[in-house]
């Protein structure tokens, strides 16, 4: 009887809003997965950042999540036409990237201010550019244009923000929160830092917790730098979803 | 070569389908005929011959007078209609359409659609004929009867024994010809050219070329007009910027499927809004790489259409394409995800470009990765 009327109800709001106002969780489909081969791919829950939608590295400064979107961009820059940086802050230097061997050809820097950066974010994922990297915030208003653009073409979108705004975050389907736990030093030089990456918002999947990662700096193209992101098993893993951290 | 000729009937009587079945001239008053209809020609009515011998013969047909604008504009739709059937396409005011389909996958199919087409414009089923060159075929389809196909293998058996007058000759190098006794077009064929030509000149050694099925005659191929465009009537008038968008996006949509159609792109985009109590807005721009895609065109027209701040209602919407290109497109990165879409990424970084500066879009190259300084680790390219 209850189940009658809930169909009912169901049947209803379609009918005066719309087939597509009310969906079953069960018939949506899942976001294609970008397989970035980071530790990443596993906390995501689908083996991979999901196209079409928007990422989000968050975490107070020095926390790993730059030295990550870097290794992200890079990666991109190999297996997409275009890769894009969206630059709010002017403060992107390639020569970051070049030790995690980067196509550079595939790699266009887009430098605006915060206000007109919404505009470029939406035209280049209505246009269908592989992978977008926002080095801040968007305004709130093209949120939802860039999200439909995004969505309709699969362009990977990545943020990188200390602490995301209450729109920003709603905005996202996926959100890892970044903590420095210590740093890492090899004959007293800084090498690199250990941090906890943490599902904060997941929407493409059942949040899976935390991990533990190792990053190492980059600290020059002429050092072996094979694998920039190492995982470190964690003796404590959280199952717990986290998503009203957001 | 296979050529496919279609034979509708001069169009300057095309324009009156409501005279057909009956005897129709066309031509002006102390002239010449310039067309008349099949029911005509047994009173022994000739297009070239004066008018006033025409009445005289045929004083029963209705006299039309011509308007060559309106023949040309029906060539016009009928060599669009039929350009995607074909690589080469050639329409004459005359009636005649060609269509070479040589190296077609299916030249049937195409056939059957050009019948199909040339129907509909004409209003009636045009004759068809398939021969290895534009005259026999022209000469077969002739002889088919309306709506059907005469196939032509052997051009110079087919036209042995037809007679001399199918030649494109004028009247006088007709009786030429009698008088040497060629009255066949086999016995044109039989002569050398240049006995011909010593007798009537160029055109005679043409003519026996083309009696001997050679065909020193080639299509001219139609060429799409370099300008088109797309608008709509607003009635009653819009302010709303929304509506604007929606009708942008399906006029674009249309526009791209026409140059599709002939593998084009815009090299220049112009809209217009008029108002329905000022002067007409107009904006323009020229894009470095031809857009032939909706969206490639949405992108530019939307962006515009989202800050342009109407006077007045608006009571038309006119988007213009006036100068087009060959919408040439290049290998894609076999391996390389999204390259699909690369002319439209690279179309809006044009359109960032364009309202923001040049310096706003830019790309890293390696110059001194060495350099202690990061201004001269790379070259920035726009």
């Amino acid at each position: 009887m209850q189940e009658m009327q809930l169909e009912h109800a169901i049947n209803t709001i379609r009918v005066r809003f719309g087939s597509q106002a009310l969906t079953r969780a069960a018939e949506l489909p899942p976001p294609q997965p970008w397989p970035s081969h980071t530790p990443l791919d596993r906390l995501t829950g689908i083996e991979g950042l999901p196209r079409g939608r928007l990422v989000l590295l968050t975490g107070s400064g020095t926390c790993g999540k730059l030295t990550l979107a870097l290794g992200l961009l890079a990666a991109a820059t190999r297996e997409f036409a275009h890769a894009v940086v969206i630059d709010t802050r002017e403060g992107f230097d390639p020569w970051a990237l070049l030790p995690f061997d980067p196509d550079l050809g595939s790699l266009t820097v887009v430098r605006l201010d915060p206000d007109s950066s919404g505009e470029a974010a939406t035209a280049l994922a209505r246009a269908g550019a592989g992978f977008i990297l926002l080095m801040g915030e968007i305004p709130e208003q093209w949120l939802g244009p860039m999200e439909a653009g995004a969505n309709r073409s699969g362009s990977v979108m990545v943020g990188v923000v200390d602490v995301p705004g209450r729109a920003f975050a709603h905005a996202s389907s996926l959100s890892l929160g970044f903590s420095r736990t210590e740093w890492v030093w090899e004959r007293d030089q800084l090498v690199g830092l250990r941090t906890i990456a943490r599902c904060l918002k997941n929407r493409v999947a059942p949040p899976l917790g935390e991990t533990e990662l190792e990053i190492r700096y980059p600290l020059g193209p002429q050092l072996p730098f094979a694998s920039p992101v190492i995982e470190v098993p964690i003796e404590k893993v959280d199952f717990e979803c986290a998503s009203a951290a957001v | 070569m296979r050529i496919c000729c279609g034979l509708t009937g001069h169009l300057e009587l095309a324009k009156r389908p409501d005279l057909y079945g009956g005897a129709v001239i066309v031509g002006e008053w102390e002239s010449h005929v310039i067309a008349a209809s099949e029911e005509a020609l047994p009173f022994g009515v000739l297009p070239g011959m004066p008018l006033r011998q025409a009445e005289h013969l045929c004083p029963q047909a209705t006299f039309i007078a011509p308007d060559p604008i309106a023949a040309s504009r029906l060539r016009e739709l009928i060599s669009i209609a039929l350009y995607d059937l074909a690589p080469v396409v050639e329409v004459r005011v005359e009636g005649i359409a060609w269509l070479d389909v040589s190296g077609v996958v299916k030249p049937g199919e195409s056939i059957r659609e050009a019948r199909r087409r040339l129907r509909a414009a004409i209003g009636r089923e045009p004759r068809l004929g398939l021969a290895p060159g534009p005259f026999s075929a022209r000469v077969a389809a002739a002889r088919a009867r309306p709506g059907r196909l005469v196939q032509v293998e052997d051009a110079r058996t087919f036209l042995a024994p037809l007679a001399a007058r199918e030649l494109p000759l004028d009247e006088e190098q007709r009786e030429r010809l009698d008088l040497l006794g060629l009255r066949t077009l086999g016995a044109v064929a039989a002569i050398g050219p240049r006995e011909l030509e010593s007798q009537l000149g160029r055109e005679g050694r043409r003519a026996v070329l083309l009696a001997r099925g050679t065909e020193p005659d080639e299509l001219t191929p139609w060429r799409p007009p370099q300008f088109t465009s797309a608008h709509r009537q607003f009635e009653p008038p819009v302010e709303d910027r929304e509506a604007l968008l929606f009708v942008s996006r399906a006029l674009c949509g249309d526009l791209a499927d026409e140059l599709g159609l002939r593998g084009a792109g815009a090299k220049r985009v112009r809209v217009r809004l008029v108002y329905e109590s000022d002067e007409p807005d107009a904006r323009d721009s020229t894009v470095r790489h031809p857009l032939s895609s909706a969206a490639e065109l949405f992108g530019l027209i939307g962006g515009w259409v989202k800050e342009w701040q109407p006077r007045a209602p608006i009571t038309e919407l006119w988007i213009e394409l006036p100068v087009l290109e060959a919408a040439g497109r290049r290998q894609l990165r076999l391996w390389a995800g999204n390259d699909g879409t690369s002319e439209e990424v690279i179309a809006a970084f044009e359109r960032l470009q364009e309202r923001h500066g040049d310096d706003v879009v830019r790309k890293p190259r390696p110059a001194l990765l060495s350099s202690p300084l990061p201004s001269q680790r790379f070259d920035w390219v726009s």
